[in-house]
């Protein structure tokens, strides 16, 4: 018997853990691109601070690292390991992937955490300590270290959508041919971009609170005008980064995104530069309350949905484009010796060589079909679709209300089963499993169908002779 | 669970080096991490101890202690992501499924760190300068610490539920009814628990030294306050090595049965006799605590202590994986990548070394100087060649990235 190497599911039904995952690589985003673009201004403040003798970008600097400290490198020192966490605990097999392919990667980027952790305090708490070209020379080394933390980073992300190069990293393997790609280098350009746009917005909250008038506005209007002039770079440089992705991607963007999508993109960034605008103009009107507001609009408004974005149109995929999202293995990668499981799936089904499976689950009859459907649905679906009424992509909304057992287990076995669904994985189930799942399904929307398919007799299929003939 | 399942459960990819390697790496960066918890924990106790004592030196203590477990948690986080990494590369079927069965712990550690470390820094900044004035909000010290035990006892619980394979499909479909909640702790052992977390004590204690020997260099000329420092370090050391001892045994003693032979051997005595030794070392010093750089020492001692009980915990999973269930983590199968292999190393070794060292010794001596501090030509030369160093890791990036993307 083939085992598969699945771990257990975990599912939160009020939101889904694909949510739970989102919702904290989200503010990780927003902590740790402002992080990256602080230093990267840091670095610069400093240069002109020491060049042009001005001990006020010092201080600003000093003032701006202790609210940075905290808000950036705490925060987001802590929600980075908190993807890992959350992606264990959701995607424990997508994780894994990553991990396996780049763990080098992921250690050489611990270094330079290392190194910025240390940096950021030496940043706050050594201003007025070192002589100006040695605090300068810290500034530097912390500004490129970490801008490094992304370019280790970024590699890995684009290889969450596919690998660098495709063609070669599935025919040879190989770390360099997993992390570069056109896909790589255009979405380091995108993130490095609204890295400044971020930081602008961000860096508002400290400016605001700055006493001098005359040093606040020359800092706002520059912020202004970095914050402008990257959201606008960022913006162009979208083409590129759509003009990179498979063609899978671009049929989930035409078909499954909501038609307020691009508009509503539009307008966030309009009003990004129109924030931008208004502090250039009128410096003195921004507060740290305006700045903070417009921080939590570019989380919610403008991270959210592009995170969002980015995670749907890898379906079917979580990794590398062999790794389906529901855990599986849908496809060989002959350069790392790794096989599909979807064979493996056909012969024997999830119930017999899913390891964790409950024992008493492995025979299916007609008075366990629905807890064993159940125990399919958390498998196979519970990864993309919640059970429940909430959260994300509910299963139940996917099926009219009058479907019946039979016309689901057709649908699971002819399209689903053989992998001609869009954006769905092939989901290998035997006629006893789909019968199953259909059952469970069923009962989403209607809670009676489980009894009346107990007391139907004739109707199903389910026996132990459909399993054998499937054999 | 058998042998087989336990290896299906790997990924199939393999790993990139030797697994030897991240057997080594996972142990040492776990011993530096856990050393950062004590030093975290002990610090945040004496900050509070401190806060509310009337004398001077616990005062002044407690103000230095605040500082240092504000630096503390960002090393801990920092270092933690490390033995992070390395454990899942060739122990991802434990960890994995341990998280998973418990994922909404998992889930709630993030933010329980969260909520205790900013808890810490708004103590942090309502006690500026606490040795001078009355103590603010020690309510949020207090959150922070039981925060920080509780996160401290999930990452115990995960850690436990890795070596008990055997349990993983009860807890996961109890009487047959998958249960993915994760809403449950499966497992936990208070004495090993109590062993890392009171481990604090002497490991804080021995750091008191090391503080006194930086206060010596920076010309302290208050002797009274290096004697209190001298005496509780010792004190520390000498009762919570005491204790962690007390308990090391009690965790031996309720080792499973088919691992119970461990209690005996090599590894508990070897951790047990670094531990005494650690405490011991400051005491056997004398007077030369003050002289040269003796003072610094026994931290060096005391990290070698810890390192030592890293591999003996390091032992106990290998025991219970290998010597129980058959699992041997250095026959994961290997899919040799010497360019990220090689990477890593310069970069760990060569451009991480000469920055690290570059910004601590800047770091120590401006700490050391009075007014603005000027380093000299050397150590000037190292923080250039540190601002080389990562123009080259820039420009190779680019250079095989561009080469590998467009060729």
């Amino acid at each position: 018997m083939d085992l598969i190497g699945l771990f257990p599911t975990w599912y939160e039904p009020l939101i889904g853990s694909g949510w739970v995952i989102g919702l904290i690589a989200t503010i990780h985003v927003l902590f740790s691109h402002t992080a990256v673009g602080a230093a990267i201004l840091f670095a610069v403040l400093a240069y002109i601070g020491v060049r042009d003798d001005r001990p006020e970008l010092i201080d600003f600097i000093k003032k701006y690292g202790l609210f940075l400290l905290v808000f950036s490198y705490i925060l987001g020192s802590i929600t980075g390991p908190g993807i890992w966490y959350s992606t264990t605990v959701g995607s424990p097999r997508g994780i894994s992937a990553l991990i396996h392919n780049f763990v080098w990667k992921w250690a050489t980027e611990w270094v330079f955490f290392v190194i910025e952790v240390i940096g950021v305090y030496m940043m706050v708490y050594m201003a007025g300590k070192l002589d100006r070209r040695t605090y300068m020379k810290v500034a530097i080394i912390f500004g490129l270290t970490s801008y490094t933390t992304m370019l280790a980073i970024v590699g890995i992300l684009s290889f969450m959508m596919m690998p660098g190069r495709p063609e070669q990293w599935f025919a040879e393997g190989g770390y360099l041919y997993g992390f570069y790609g056109p896909n790589t280098f255009a979405q380091l350009a995108i993130r490095t971009a609204f890295m400044f746009t971020m930081t602008a917005v961000v860096g508002g909250i400290v400016a605001a609170g700055l006493k001098d008038a005359a040093f606040k506005q020359w800092l706002l209007r520059r912020l202004a005008i970095v914050g402008g002039l990257s959201a606008i770079v960022g913006m162009s440089l979208y083409p590129w980064y759509l003009g990179t992705l498979p063609g899978i991607a671009h049929l989930v963007m035409e078909n499954r995104l909501p038609d307020y999508f691009t508009p509503s993109i539009l307008i966030v960034l309009g009003a990004m530069l129109a924030y931008f605008a208004l502090t250039f103009i009128r410096p003195k009107i921004v507060t740290a309350t305006l700045a903070g507001f417009a921080t939590l609009a570019i989380l919610v408004l403008g991270l959210w949905p592009g995170e969002t974005v980015r995670e749907s149109v890898r379906k079917p995929y979580i990794a590398g484009q062999y790794l389906y999202s529901n855990q599986v293995i849908g496809h060989d990668v002959p350069g790392m010796g790794v096989k599909s499981e979807i064979p493996a799936l056909q012969k024997a089904g999830f119930t017999q060589a899913h390891i964790f499976w409950p024992e008493s689950q492995r025979e299916i009859t007609r008075e366990n079909a629905p807890e064993v459907g159940r125990s399919l649905a958390l498998t196979a679906c519970s990864n993309c679709h919640s059970l429940s009424d909430t959260g994300i992509r509910p299963l139940k909304n996917y099926f009219p209300k009058q479907a019946d057992i039979e016309g689901i287990k057709t649908y699971l076995l002819g399209a689903l089963s053989t992998g001609n669904t869009m954006y769905m994985p092939q989901i290998p189930l035997k006629e006893a499993e789909a019968e199953a799942l259909a059952v469970y399904i069923a009962s989403l929307n209607d809670p009676d169908a489980v009894s009346r398919y107990r007391a139907e007799s004739q109707t199903a299929q389910l026996d132990h002779r459909s399993d054998e003939e499937d054999k | 669970m058998d042998t087989a399942m336990l290896y299906a459960l790997r990924d199939p990819l393999g790993v990139p080096a030797h697994p030897v390697i991240f057997l080594v790496l996972a142990v040492l960066t776990w011993a530096l991490h856990i050393a950062a918890v004590h030093v975290l924990l002990g610090s945040s106790a004496l900050a509070i101890r401190g806060a509310f004592s009337a004398q001077d030196h616990w005062r002044r203590l407690a103000d230095a202690m605040v500082n240092t477990a504000k630096v503390a948690v960002s090393v801990a986080i920092v270092i933690g992501v490390a033995p992070l990494l390395f454990v899942q590369v060739i122990y991802d079927p434990f960890w994995y499924t341990s998280n998973v069965l418990s994922a909404w712990w998992v889930i709630a550690f993030i933010f329980i760190l969260i909520v205790a470390t900013l808890a810490l820094f708004i103590f942090y900044a309502m006690n500026y300068e606490i040795r001078h004035k009355k103590v603010r909000a020690p309510s949020a010290m207090i959150i922070a610490i039981i925060g920080f035990l509780v996160v401290g006892f999930i990452m115990h619980a995960l850690s436990v539920q890795t070596l008990e394979p055997d349990q993983w499909r009860e807890w996961y479909a109890p009487n047959g009814v998958i249960d993915a909640s994760g809403r449950s702790i499966h497992a936990f052992d208070p004495w090993r628990f109590g062993f890392f977390i009171l481990l604090s004590f002497p490991v804080i204690g021995i750091w008191l030294f090391g503080y006194r020997r930086y206060l010596q260099g920076a010309g302290e000329s208050d002797a009274g306050y290096l004697d209190f420092l001298q005496r509780l370090g010792t004190r520390l050391g000498a009762v919570g090595g005491v204790i962690s001892l007390i308990l090391l045994t009690l965790w031996m003693r309720g080792l499973p049965e088919d691992i119970s032979d461990f209690a005996t051997g090599i590894w508990p005595i070897a951790a047990a006799a670094a531990l005494i030794v650690a405490v011991a070392y400051p005491v056997l010093l004398g007077k030369r605590l003050d002289r040269g750089m003796w003072g610094y020492t026994p931290v060096l001692v005391a990290t070698v202590a810890m390192i030592v009980v890293a591999t003996m915990r390091e032992a106990v999973r290998w025991v219970t994986l290998f010597g129980v269930h058959g699992y041997n983590p250095l026959d994961y199968k290997i899919a040799m990548d010497w360019y990220s292999t090689g990477l890593f190393f310069l970069t760990f070794g060569v451009l991480g070394g000469t920055i690290v060292a570059y910004l601590l010794t800047i770091a120590w001596q401006a700490g050391q100087t009075e007014g603005t501090y000027t380093p000299s030509r050397a150590v000037n030369l190292l923080g250039t060649a540190g601002v080389v160093l990562l123009l080259l890791w820039i420009a190779q990036y680019f250079g095989f990235g561009l080469w590998t993307a467009y060729k």
